[in-house]
């Protein structure tokens, strides 16, 4: 870039040697400069602003507030035994969700992958719990297992799994399964959809060559399919294994982190500290922690895929 | 290896009929070409025999067993595939051994497999490669390689070299008959490419809509065609082919018969079996049946459209009675676009066909037809 400027104007000017040499460097930043801004003002603006709070005391109530306090709100976090059991409650919430959502989310893509008459139908429909909004479908599921006005409490004594209709979203012991099962049904359809596209992606010939080699059914799966799907799974896992744990919508609608805060999870408990207890101070340090945990987890699982894919060549 | 016989195989997919009762006996060894254009129901077929597609009725059998509802993996075939179909997530190796590992074949007995064929077909130094790392060549041999290792009854080929390039292609023709002679396997392949056919088969079958035109050696086909499909289908450049009537001299005394052309001339032909005067019938006459002759009273009047050098020999195209003509000569011509030549028709070796039914029609010297088998 620097060299094409140089000689277009190579034969014209002969002053300003210096402020010549000055633009010519400057040159390639002022391109970027638009993007840049762009990114500092939306991204690392806010970022910074927020992870600075952590280190301030900011009470929304309290108009003295809004000093330095140093590492005061970390030091108050080790000992919160709230936050323990949120965090404990996240990998809860976390692994709890994505084990039934990619399960449940393969088996559906498999079964999507075979010809069936209204297949095109079933995929959109398939789609649907994606598309209702959040807050839409915990308020739909907080009263599914309202005994009042929901049946899954009848269901579930008609089939012996309860004693009588109760709401299990008031029970501390099984509160968190109701968030869960809601998250499950939600997210099943991105697994599905992603595995699908995966899966019609993979050569039929493949497992006509499978098939005359000798494989079954299950071995052509674990030699063919499995070894295909595994860039998209360890991507897709991933990425929700972070979204999850940051998606606090399903638990502040249906549960707001209670029973006795049996179902409080990091994302949920920040939002409970900034917009309940009006702590913004806490609440940014809390997020700063789970800022620090999930970057841990995403470089850890980025540096086993490079690790896998390398031994792979 | 065994023999593969498959008797009135018929498939179709719905009220569609592909295939309209096969009939077709390949031997022990043999090395069989289904070749024809696209569409014509040889990959069906192919695919059929390897048990990739169901047998709407009739029968096929390897070996003399009945195969219609055997599994691929229980009909003991092997196939290379045009895609090659490699297993992209493993080696070189674990591609060729995967049949033997999903037998439990002992370790070392596979391992001294790999070594062989690697040996045979020149893969041992990418032994521990992906296929991602291969050209398209090599890809091609680890497939035959993942066939051959295996010892099958038979080898199934579908279209195996048309992803390569023209050099390619024609080495790799060349060690697939080597290969096929040395291991003596029985062999179908498919192809649209009549120069594989040509080259390669032991016995070629013609197919067209679904149906099986002619079966025979490549000379025999070339020579003898059955029809006007297979006349044209085989040879390149293709046959040339002029519509005209077929018609004998015989009233007045010279025994001759010839077929006048839509401008009246006439082009003398051996007398055609089961050819009645003045029925319509078509010239059929190979590019290299045509000669360029200097003397205009010994030849027919042709129009110079195109001369096309192919550095071996030249290709002349021309018009005569109004239809374009191709003609084959070693020689260089420098005839001027538009100039008259004259040509004249090898009597011996050109063909008649009737019209209507498009079938050949032999000439009464020949022997009664064998090659429909």
């Amino acid at each position: 870039m620097t060299l094409a400027t140089q000689t277009g104007k190579l034969p014209v000017e002969r002053r300003g040697g210096f402020s010549k040499k000055l633009s010519g460097i400057l040159e390639p930043y002022l391109y970027v400069s638009p993007a840049l801004v762009l990114i500092i003002a939306v991204m690392l603006m806010p970022l910074i602003l927020g992870l600075s709070y952590a280190f301030r005391d900011i009470r929304i109530l309290n108009p003295f507030s809004g000093g330095f306090v140093g590492m005061a709100h970390f030091q108050t976090l080790i000992s919160d035994q709230a936050f323990l059991g949120a965090l404990a409650n996240t990998a809860w919430w976390t692994f709890g969700s994505l084990v039934f959502q990619f399960g449940l989310g393969l088996i559906l893509a498999l079964l999507l992958n075979r010809a069936f008459l209204g297949r095109g139908l079933i995929q959109a429909l398939v789609f649907l719990p994606w598309a209702v909004p959040t807050f839409l479908s915990g308020l739909n599921w907080a009263w599914m297992f309202n005994p009042v006005v929901g049946p899954l409490p009848h269901w579930m004594t008609s089939l012996g799994l309860m004693a009588e209709p109760y709401n299990i979203l008031s029970d501390p012991d099984l509160a968190m399964w109701g968030p869960i099962i809601a998250n499950i049904w939600f997210g099943i359809p991105f697994f599905a959809i992603t595995m699908l596209a995966a899966l019609q992606s993979i050569p039929k010939e493949l497992y006509e060559a499978a098939s005359i080699d000798g494989a079954t059914t299950r071995q052509q799966f674990v030699s063919i399919t499995l070894p295909f799907l595994a860039p998209t799974i360890a991507i897709t896992l991933m990425l929700r294994t972070i979204w999850i744990a940051n998606f606090a919508d399903l638990i502040v609608v249906m549960t707001k982190g209670g029973p006795a805060d049996s179902t409080q999870i990091v994302a949920s408990y920040i939002f409970t500290q900034a917009f309940r207890r009006l702590d913004f101070g806490y609440a940014s340090a809390i997020a700063a922690v789970l800022l620090v945990l999930l970057l841990a987890y995403a470089l850890s699982v980025i540096a086993l895929r490079r690790a896998m894919t390398h031994s792979d060549n | 290896m065994a023999s593969i016989e498959i008797a009135n195989a018929r498939k179709s997919y719905g009220a569609v009929d592909v295939l309209h009762g096969i009939d077709l006996n390949i031997s022990d060894g043999e090395f069989i070409v289904l070749v024809g254009p696209s569409g014509c129901g040889k990959s069906t077929l192919l695919r059929m025999i390897a048990g990739l597609e169901d047998i709407t009725s009739g029968d096929i059998s390897i070996a003399g067993n009945v195969v219609n509802d055997l599994q691929p993996k229980d009909r003991d075939i092997a196939m290379v595939f045009q895609s090659y179909a490699l297993y992209p997530h493993m080696s070189v190796a674990e591609n060729m051994s995967y049949a033997l590992t999903l037998r439990k074949t002992a370790k070392e007995k596979i391992a001294d497999a790999i070594t062989n064929v690697a040996d045979i077909l020149g893969l041992s130094a990418l032994l521990e490669r992906r296929p991602k790392a291969l050209s398209g060549g090599q890809r091609q041999r680890v497939a035959m390689g993942r066939a051959i290792v295996r010892k099958p009854q038979a080898f199934l080929f579908d279209e195996p070299l048309s992803n390569l390039d023209a050099r390619l292609r024609e080495q790799m023709r060349t060690e697939i008959r080597k290969l096929h002679r040395r291991l003596g396997a029985t062999s179908v392949y498919v192809t649209h490419d009549q120069i594989e056919a040509m080259t390669m088969a032991d016995r070629i079958v013609a197919m067209h809509d679904g149906i099986i035109q002619q079966v025979g050696s490549p000379v025999e086909i070339y020579d003898h065609p059955a029809n006007i499909f297979v006349a044209s289908f085989i040879g390149s450049p293709a046959m040339n082919f002029l519509e005209g009537t077929y018609e004998t001299k015989d009233d007045n005394g010279s025994d001759g018969a010839g077929i006048c052309l839509s401008d009246g001339s006439l082009v003398p032909v051996l007398h055609a079996q089961g050819a009645t005067t003045h029925q319509a019938a078509t010239l059929g006459a190979r590019p290299e049946h045509i000669t360029i002759v200097s003397d205009a009273n010994s030849g027919l009047a042709a129009r110079v459209d195109l001369i096309e050098p192919m550095g071996l020999s030249t290709l002349v195209h021309a018009t005569l009675a109004d239809k374009p003509i191709k003609i084959f000569t070693m020689d260089r011509p420098d005839y001027a676009v538009d100039s008259t030549i004259h040509v004249s028709f090898d009597m011996e070796k050109v063909h008649v066909f009737d019209t209507k039914s498009e079938l050949r029609l032999p000439p009464i010297t020949e022997p009664h037809p064998s090659h429909r088998d």
